[in-house]
């Protein structure tokens, strides 16, 4: 049963699951490309 | 147990009709307030960097963020929906940050190409989109040939008119910021194509739009202040911000704004996608074109060919954008979604009845969710901070047509109250 507290989002098991999902590290990815155009566009 | 039935249960054909036009509602609904939001900040106009007024949008953002979610059904509501799946909590947080620099390079384009011009540009992200959406979340699977037409139509049609856009641009612009401009606007694009892929995780999850954003702006804020400090130093900002004391109002309401229209845009990607509902808001681009030629005299001194490119432009993207919003999904492509949202649930263990009522947009264990004292003081706080930021506010010395500005804005109120309506009785901003 999933214990209904907020802390879940960030235990260690969420994040395992998090950063097994591919679909995870498309934005990760993509968001620091944008910050690299960002920096060189400043 | 109670019997449960299961997410990939086809839901019944007269609800998902009715769903799929509220999200489309919802999609027009959330071109007209983002559109507009770009507005105030073109009363801004002196030395302030692109960083400190997107700071100071975010900073507008955070306090809609939060007291519109604790206004429509409260901050306990969205306690509870969050607990049931609070993984998603992170995946907020990302697309907040994401957000952040999306907006701060919306801020350059439109310093360099104008805003008739970037708004166009960036809304290229429907096309990214639209890959996302059938490649991650089963849309536009089993939706048949005419469907695919239209989609696939609509995105080059769009991309025509970006393209004609761009050309316009390289006239427009001076010097060599033109090149700038169009980089920033395309990079925000890519960046807000790939923020609905978190969007729409957490849609087919089953949360609810009011929960998800009020974590996402942890990740916005957090993400402009990280920004605004490394790129203008502590000091300079806090100077640049109390120089600003005038034009806070203006930006800090572009970016309430902003919200109302991503908050509709939130409610289109969760009950027609994000390969329809993103398309359907990015008619946000005639709304800017609306309140920059209109109320802001933008491309005045340009000449026939100027207007006829950006126009032409205009017109194609929205064509296509309209192509797009027809081709809805049928139930044979709505089960596939189901697949896909079963899939999620399975994956972070959330509760299958919790996905099943997100996807008929229906409340989940219903229960009283009334407001409490911490929602008023949320709601008030808010208020006073925009009065007293009103009464320090100056307008600068900008040519605005103001009967324009006030039949734009009854528009979109008019839309506002519509859309407002048809969210509660169909689905109780579930």
């Amino acid at each position: 049963m999933k214990k209904e507290n907020y802390a879940n989002a960030f235990s260690v098991p969420s994040l395992i699951t998090i950063a097994r999902d591919v679909h995870f590290w498309i934005p990760l990815l993509v968001l620091l490309a944008g910050l690299l155009v960002l920096h060189m566009l400043r | 147990m109670a019997s449960v039935i299961a997410v990939r249960t086809p839901i019944l054909a007269s609800r998902l009709k009715i769903l799929q036009a509220l999200g489309v509602f919802c999609g027009f609904a959330a071109g007209a307030w983002l559109g507009g939001a770009e507005a105030p900040i073109k009363l801004v106009q002196g030395v302030i960097s692109p960083i400190t007024i997107s700071l100071i949008m975010v900073f507008g953002v955070f306090l809609a963020r939060w007291s519109i979610p604790a206004l429509i059904r409260g901050t306990s509501f969205v306690r509870k929906d969050v607990a049931k799946a609070p993984h998603l909590v992170v995946w907020g947080v990302l697309a907040g940050c994401m957000w952040a620099v999306a907006n701060t390079l919306t801020i350059y384009a439109i310093q360099d190409v104008g805003l008739s011009i970037a708004f166009p540009l960036w809304n290229t992200n429907s096309l990214l989109a639209i890959f996302w959406g059938f490649l991650l979340f089963n849309e536009l699977r089993h939706a048949g040939w005419r469907r695919w037409t239209g989609v696939i139509g609509g995105a080059l049609s769009m991309f025509g008119g970006a393209a004609l856009l761009a050309v316009a641009s390289s006239t427009h612009a001076l010097g060599g910021r033109a090149t700038h401009g169009v980089v920033a606007a395309l990079a925000a694009g890519v960046l807000w194509g790939t923020m609905y892929v978190p969007y729409r995780k957490a849609y087919l999850t089953g949360m609810n739009p009011l929960s998800l954003l009020t974590f996402f702006t942890f990740g916005e804020l957090g993400t402009m202040i990280v920004l605004a400090i490394s790129y203008r130093g502590t000091k300079a900002l806090w100077h640049e911000l109390v120089g600003a004391h005038g034009i806070l109002f203006w930006l800090m309401l572009g970016g309430f704004i902003w919200v109302i229209g991503d908050l509709f845009q939130q409610y289109a990607a969760k009950y027609v996608g994000i390969s329809r509902g993103v398309p359907l808001s990015n008619t946000n681009q005639l709304w800017g074109l609306l309140w920059g030629i209109l109320v802001f005299h933008e491309l005045r001194r340009g000449g026939h060919a100027l207007y006829a490119e950006v126009i032409g432009g205009s017109i194609l993207m929205t064509i296509g954008a309209v192509a797009i919003a027809l081709s809805s999904a049928t139930k044979q492509e709505h089960v596939r979604w189901q697949d896909a949202a079963e899939r999620e649930g399975k994956k972070y263990g959330v509760e299958q009845s919790y996905v099943r009522a997100g996807i008929e947009g229906k409340e989940f264990e219903g229960g009283e969710n009334r407001r409490t004292l911490l929602d008023w003081f949320l709601v008030a706080g808010v208020i006073a901070v925009f009065l007293a930021l009103a009464c320090m506010a100056r307008l600068p010395p900008v040519d605005v047509s103001w009967g324009w500005a006030a039949a734009i804005t009854l528009a979109m109120m008019t839309l506002l109250g519509g859309c407002m309506i048809a969210l509660w009785r169909i689905t109780r901003f579930n």
